[in-house]
């Protein structure tokens, strides 16, 4: 299947671990992973006219640009990425606060916590299979 | 003692040889004496109801109804009068009493016929003279009789007497001594009487007694009237109540007594600020308080304002006098340190009421000044306490911070990949992987709970921790050594200038963790584009206080944007280089733990340094 994804994350050991298990479940081929917020948001600003990754699997505590900060810098480019990218925040910690907060971002469509599992991962690929359908 | 109201025994009245009468409100005969009926040479019945106004002269009517009047109301009154008996006129001497005490119930006569018209004018006159005296003194006056028996009989009262023993006159003149005044005070008053009858002298004593409208204090004197063959059977009393005056000093003695043992029961300095003498009168509790000793009281106002600490002058001094001057209030206060005689501060609580004349203008200003010192310092005390609380607090929110993330995303990952083990090909290179990245994430959780266990090791040192002089370049030197290799392999050079001798109070471990992590750190976060110098300095200012300064070239970090952020801990700038962003958060717990201060300032790509204060 050809869902392009992005996945930051400044843990390797993270990264590689949710590629993986994306990758057990035939979730995509198309994976970019990045380990500093910064830079995937340089890349997905300059290709957005041309193409945009489906979905986001973004880590909430980094340092440099956390993944609140990252949601802040891609707030003006809200409507043109409706519809056309879903941002799943895949965090570690377990505070309520965070689902609070993911709530006012409008490209935000989950919040998950680490580690994914295939559930997780089987409700993301139906949800994108009945927008697309 | 007798009474106002006993009636007199009316059957006695009527029978008396004297010539007597009582005269109702109208001015008729109700009572009258046989004598009386004698010399008028009429029956007592016939004369029972008469009016006295038509039994006189009618050309002396006017003058004798002035003088019915004035006894009524209370008067003795002496006077002349010509009494018609069967047509022809009687001159007599006519005394008139007030018959009883608060109400228009008539007045006596008692009647004696004149003897030689013209030496008892005179005596008439003089008697009419003493007894306007008499009356109008304030001090009750009486005349003693001694009778052969040796008792003692009244045999005049004035005004005054009534008015203080509230006994009329009626009812004591004519008793025995005994009859009016009761024991104990008879046995004592019979005394002096003796004695002066025996000494023919004055004799002068106070006493309390009961009268009817009240306990009187009063001074009494008894002088004995000689006659002219050298005896004496006469004695003249005065007594000067001194009720009145007794009270006023009484109350003003308890008054005053209040106010001494208030004195003395505050702790404060009491003032009394005379604004237009511009001078302050003290309380006890100023010298007691302060430890002065006034050698004036009162003193100028400088007194107290130059012992107001400088830099609160304005504050309290000017407020004061703006407060006084240019406002209308009536109350003052100001907390300010004032200087004790040792030259040590006293924290002071002055309160002040502030008198003003009708214009509103400051007269005096009366205030107590409390010393608070004490108050104060348990004050502070406690806001330490609630910091030093906060700060704990704010500790044990990090706690929760690390248990929920930093212990929480590599157990996320180690139940990851526990779970990807099972569902991958056991013979692939991403169960090898996978396998490994278990293992490290495990190793992580360790060292996560490793970090915990050392903070928490600290935190409890800190109660029991003593200082000891530590020699600071020996240790340095000593944290080096784990170090000089990575140093040598970047082609980093370190400059360390602390003095030999210096020595710091504190805990060696603590130091020596110090300098490890600021030196690893100035090596980790090296500049690529510079060889990394580091240098360590030391100095000693006057007040023994020592500053130590580390500073590198490296990469530096975004000062404005993290701030003192560096120092929490888990807080990491560079996610290019390892680390665990613990290193500075035990720095700043070493340097605390030991009362000292750290700070940094750094610059990107510039260099970072770092400044502790012990």
């Amino acid at each position: 299947m050809r869902i392009e994804t992005y996945l930051i994350d400044d843990d390797s050991l993270s990264i590689y671990l949710t590629e993986q298990l994306l990758r057990a479940e035939g979730f995509s081929n198309l994976i970019c992973t990045f380990v500093s917020a910064t830079k995937a948001l340089q890349q997905l600003v300059q290709n957005k006219e041309k193409t945009v990754p489906q979905v986001v699997f973004l880590d909430l505590n980094m340092p440099v640009m956390n993944g609140w900060q990252f949601l802040e810098a891609l707030e003006p480019y809200t409507d043109e990425l409706q519809g056309r990218c879903q941002i799943y925040i895949l965090t570690s910690s377990l505070a309520l606060s965070d689902m609070e907060k993911a709530k006012q971002y409008e490209l935000v469509a989950g919040l998950i916590h680490k580690p994914i599992d295939s559930e997780e991962i089987k409700a993301i690929q139906a949800r994108l299979q009945e927008q697309q359908g | 003692m007798i009474d106002a109201g006993t009636p007199l025994d009316s059957t006695g009245f009527e029978h008396s040889a004297e010539a007597a009468f009582r005269l109702d409100e109208k001015g008729r005969l109700s009572q009258l004496t046989a004598g009386f009926a004698g010399l008028l040479q009429q029956p007592a019945a016939h004369l029972a109801g008469q009016l006295l106004m038509e039994l006189t002269v009618s050309s002396e009517a006017d003058a004798l109804r002035q003088y019915l009047r004035r006894a009524a109301a209370g008067e003795v009154v002496a006077c002349e009068a010509q009494l018609l008996v069967q047509g022809q006129p009687l001159p007599v001497l006519l005394t008139l009493l007030p018959a009883a005490e608060g109400h228009a119930a008539g007045v006596y006569g008692v009647v004696r016929k004149e003897l030689a018209s013209s030496t008892n004018s005179l005596l008439l006159e003089r008697e009419k003279h003493l007894s306007v005296i008499f009356d109008n003194i304030a001090d009750v006056t009486f005349v003693l009789r001694r009778e052969e028996d040796g008792q003692f009989r009244f045999m005049f009262v004035n005004k005054a007497f009534e008015q203080t023993t509230g006994v009329s006159a009626a009812r004591v003149v004519g008793s025995l001594v005994p009859e009016v005044i009761p024991e104990p005070s008879l046995s004592m008053v019979l005394e002096h009487y003796n004695t002066a009858l025996r000494t023919m002298k004055s004799v002068v004593w106070q006493e309390v007694s009961d009268y009817p409208n009240g306990r009187k204090t009063a001074e009494v004197s008894i002088t004995p009237v000689l006659e002219p063959d050298g005896t004496c059977c006469q004695l003249v009393g005065i007594v000067h109540d001194l009720t009145a005056q007794k009270e006023v000093e009484a109350d003003l003695q308890t008054s005053n007594e209040r106010f001494q043992y208030a004195l003395r029961a505050t702790t404060d300095a009491l003032y009394d600020w005379n604004v237009a003498a511009n001078t302050l009168f003290w309380g006890e509790g100023f010298n007691t308080l302060f430890g002065y000793e006034l050698k004036q009281n009162p003193t100028p106002f400088s007194t107290w304002a130059d012992a107001v600490e400088e830099a609160e002058h304005q504050r309290v001094v000017a407020g004061l006098v703006q407060t006084a001057f240019n406002t209308a209030n009536t109350f003052w206060q100001q907390e300010y340190k004032f200087l004790r005689a040792d030259g040590s501060w006293a924290v002071v609580f002055d309160r002040g009421y502030i008198l003003r004349d009708e214009h509103g203008h400051p007269v005096r200003m009366i205030g107590a000044m409390q010393d608070i010192t004490a108050r104060k310092e348990a004050e502070e005390k406690q806001l330490l306490l609630a910091d030093r609380l906060g700060k704990q607090n704010a500790d044990l929110q990090q706690f929760a911070y690390i248990v929920s993330h930093n212990l929480r995303a590599p157990l996320a990952n180690a139940l990851g990949y526990s779970n990807l083990l099972l569902r991958v090909d056991k013979a692939s290179p991403v169960f090898d992987e996978s396998l490994n990245h278990l293992r490290t994430s495990i190793q992580q959780l360790d060292g996560v709970l490793a970090d915990v266990n050392g903070i928490l090791a600290i935190r409890d040192q800190q109660g029991s921790y003593r200082p000891e002089p530590v020699a600071l370049a020996a240790v340095c030197r000593q944290a080096l050594t784990g170090l000089e290799k990575q140093l040598r392999q970047c082609g980093g050079q370190l400059h360390c200038s602390i003095a030999e001798q210096l020595q710091v109070q504190g805990s060696r471990a603590y130091f020596h963790s110090i300098f490890h992590n600021l030196i690893s750190n100035a090596i980790k976060y090296r500049s690529d584009a510079r060889p990394l110098q580091i240098s360590i300095e030391a100095s000693v200012a006057a007040d023994e206080h020592v500053t130590i300064e580390v500073w590198d070239n490296g990469s530096g970090f975004d000062q404005e944007k993290e701030g003192e952020d560096v120092f929490q801990l888990y807080r990491r700038f560079h996610p290019d280089k390892p680390g665990r962003g613990i290193g500075l958060f035990l720095v700043k717990s070493h340097v605390e733990s030991m009362n000292g201060r750290i700070s940094v300032q750094s610059k990107v790509g510039i260099g970072t340094h770092f400044t502790l204060e012990f």
